[in-house]
């Protein structure tokens, strides 16, 4: 299998190819505001993080159902274009000609037997192959439409997610996921078998970090639709993998009962037969399943720029629901836990006032959870800002800082 | 669908209706935002996309689809979020394309809007969205013109910023 790979260099070599002018506090918790706002940071991160040994969820099979049906889609500031061939095999895809760079498919989703770039009419079946390109008799000598397939990713699948990377040398999901592999599935409430309700897209106008390094200190204290509505958070089982800073968390909640605060009940109400009732799934650098009362969500982000990030939060039914739950879970999803969510619309909010914050010099110092001010790694429990910590220190590590 | 059309005093009390509704989103009114809808309980507000409504998914951005939730939203804004997030006014430019009337008596209304919006702080403005409102009007029992439902489809399937507010 011939993919592209764009990570000519390992996380080992990282370590020594620093040459960045970037000054570290010696206090752990103390990290500096630039760290947020820097475009040469922002440009390593896109080559060491975006393009390198890491896995970058960006779509999940249910999204392309049958054979033929296609999403394009950008990551990264990477057109891909994810085509489920008329073989039944989801492949990933660069959506762009390997002729003369031409974007290949422009329609977000779809359903074809072949992609064809308009540019010079060089046709692909929804496997890849080269099919068609008029006038080959004339190409260069030797050209063997062969050597021009579209350009495949590497991918791997976990629970029908998709993930992608350039990267040759980083292993397999499994070794990468570590001891949060086994929440994915119970963050989509059992398996892979989802349908699509939807979606919720914005950008916010803040770096992928800032989106990406929100605690699990916040949520009472901003978020006052817990506490208008007397909504306990509940203690639970909790993985996080120390190696990348990715975090697991389960617990199963009680919905308050009706104090009068709200008028449609329905909202933090549970139905369905899920295993678990909350349990989110945060993958560095940038991925998140949440699945919260009846939600099941998983969010895709991907930076636009260094100073925009792009947040697709799209929902799922499961296959075996029925029509009851389904009507639940669109009606839960849309209006809880999304960029105009009841208890989440305060996190877009607060993304775009820390960018903001951000511009001015100095540190910022997390607090909630910190035993000590050494370099040692120091162990997450619940409700605190502690696991950012861990993503920072990878982060140092991949970035070579 | 029996369609037809409709008297020039109609129209003129549509589009009253919803000239009250753009103003008193452009006040961030929604207290009075939310009297523009009818005291029935499966009075909606819905938000969603083309992209929504061309691929048959049933989630939206804003799923009030009865009105107690209609009235909850209202509480979310003026009660929950406030403190949170950087105020912004907004402009809605609304231009009717067709307006019907059903068998049941109920008026379809097409409309297009664009909404630009201006963060109080910055001082700037921008386009938060585009799109198309399918309203279905009653008139109730006291002879006014209300909205029974209200859908704000957004050609914008990515918005630009947060949005607290209905479109």
């Amino acid at each position: 299998m011939d993919y592209l790979f764009l990570a000519r260099v390992t996380r080992e070599d990282y370590v020594v190819m620093t040459n960045l002018d970037f000054e570290w506090p010696s206090k752990v918790n103390h990290v500096p505001k630039e760290l947020y706002t820097r475009p040469d940071l922002y440009e390593r991160e896109i080559q060491r993080i975006f393009r390198g040994p890491e896995w970058h969820a960006i779509a999940h099979q249910c999204e392309v159902p049958g054979n033929g049906d296609f999403k394009t889609l950008t990551y990264a500031e990477m057109p891909f274009l994810v085509a489920r061939g008329s073989d039944g095999e989801v492949r990933v895809f660069l959506n762009s000609c390997p002729h003369r760079a031409n974007q290949v498919e422009v329609r977000c989703k779809g359903n074809t037997t072949r992609f064809n770039c308009p540019y010079h009419r060089w046709t692909f079946a929804n496997d890849g192959r080269l099919i068609g390109c008029p006038s080959d008799d004339d190409y260069e000598p030797g050209f063997d439409r062969t050597d021009y397939p579209l350009p495949r990713v590497r991918h791997e699948m976990m629970h029908g997610i998709i993930f992608i990377t350039f990267s040759s040398e980083v292993g397999g999901l499994p070794e990468y996921l570590g001891d949060v592999a086994p929440f994915i599935a119970q963050a989509m409430g059992g398996d892979s078998n989802l349908k699509l309700l939807g979606y919720q897209k914005v950008r916010y106008a803040c770096n992928w970090k800032v989106y990406g390094d929100n605690d699990i200190f916040h949520p009472p204290l901003l978020h006052r639709a817990l506490s208008m509505l007397n909504w306990q958070s509940a203690a639970g089982e909790r993985a996080s993998c120390p190696v990348r800073g990715h975090l697991a968390l389960k617990a199963e909640l009680t919905p308050p009962p009706n104090n009068g605060t709200l008028k449609d009940m329905s909202i933090i109400r549970e139905v369905g037969n899920d295993e678990t009732s909350s349990c989110a799934v945060i993958l560095f650098p940038l991925f998140v399943i949440t699945k919260h009362l009846s939600v099941i969500n998983l969010r895709f982000a991907s930076p636009v720029g260094p100073n925009q990030t792009e947040v697709n939060y799209a929902y799922f039914a499961r296959c075996d629901d029925d029509e009851e739950t389904v009507i639940h879970r669109t009606r839960q999803g849309s209006n809880l836990l999304g960029p105009v969510g009841l208890i989440s619309m305060e996190d877009a909010a607060i993304f775009q006032r820390t960018q903001i914050g951000a511009g001015t010099p100095g540190n910022m110092v997390f607090q909630k959870g910190v035993a000590s001010l050494g370099t040692q790694g120091q162990e997450p429990p619940f409700s605190n800002e502690v696991h950012i910590l861990s993503r920072i220190r990878y982060y140092r590590e991949v970035m070579g800082m | 669908m029996v369609e037809t059309s409709i008297d020039i005093a109609n129209y003129v009390e549509l589009d009253r209706l919803q000239g009250r509704y753009v103003a008193a989103l452009n006040r961030n009114d929604m207290t009075a935002w939310m009297k523009l809808f009818s005291a029935k309980p499966e009075a909606s507000y819905v938000c969603t996309t083309r992209e929504h409504v061309d691929e048959g998914l049933p989630l939206a951005l804003m799923l009030d689809d009865n009105r107690n939730r209609i009235e909850d939203r209202v509480m979310y804004i003026t009660k929950i979020w406030t403190g949170t997030f950087q105020n912004y006014r907004t402009r809605h430019i609304v231009q009717r394309i067709s307006a019907e009337q059903d068998e049941r008596g109920h008026y379809r209304v097409l409309s297009n809007f664009i909404v630009m919006f201006t963060n109080d702080q910055v001082g700037t403005a921008s386009v938060l969205t585009v799109g198309e409102y399918v309203d279905v009007v009653e008139r109730d029992d006291a002879g006014e013109f209300k909205f029974l439902s209200k859908t704000a489809i957004l050609d914008t399937s990515v918005l630009p910023h947060y949005s607290v507010y209905p479109i």
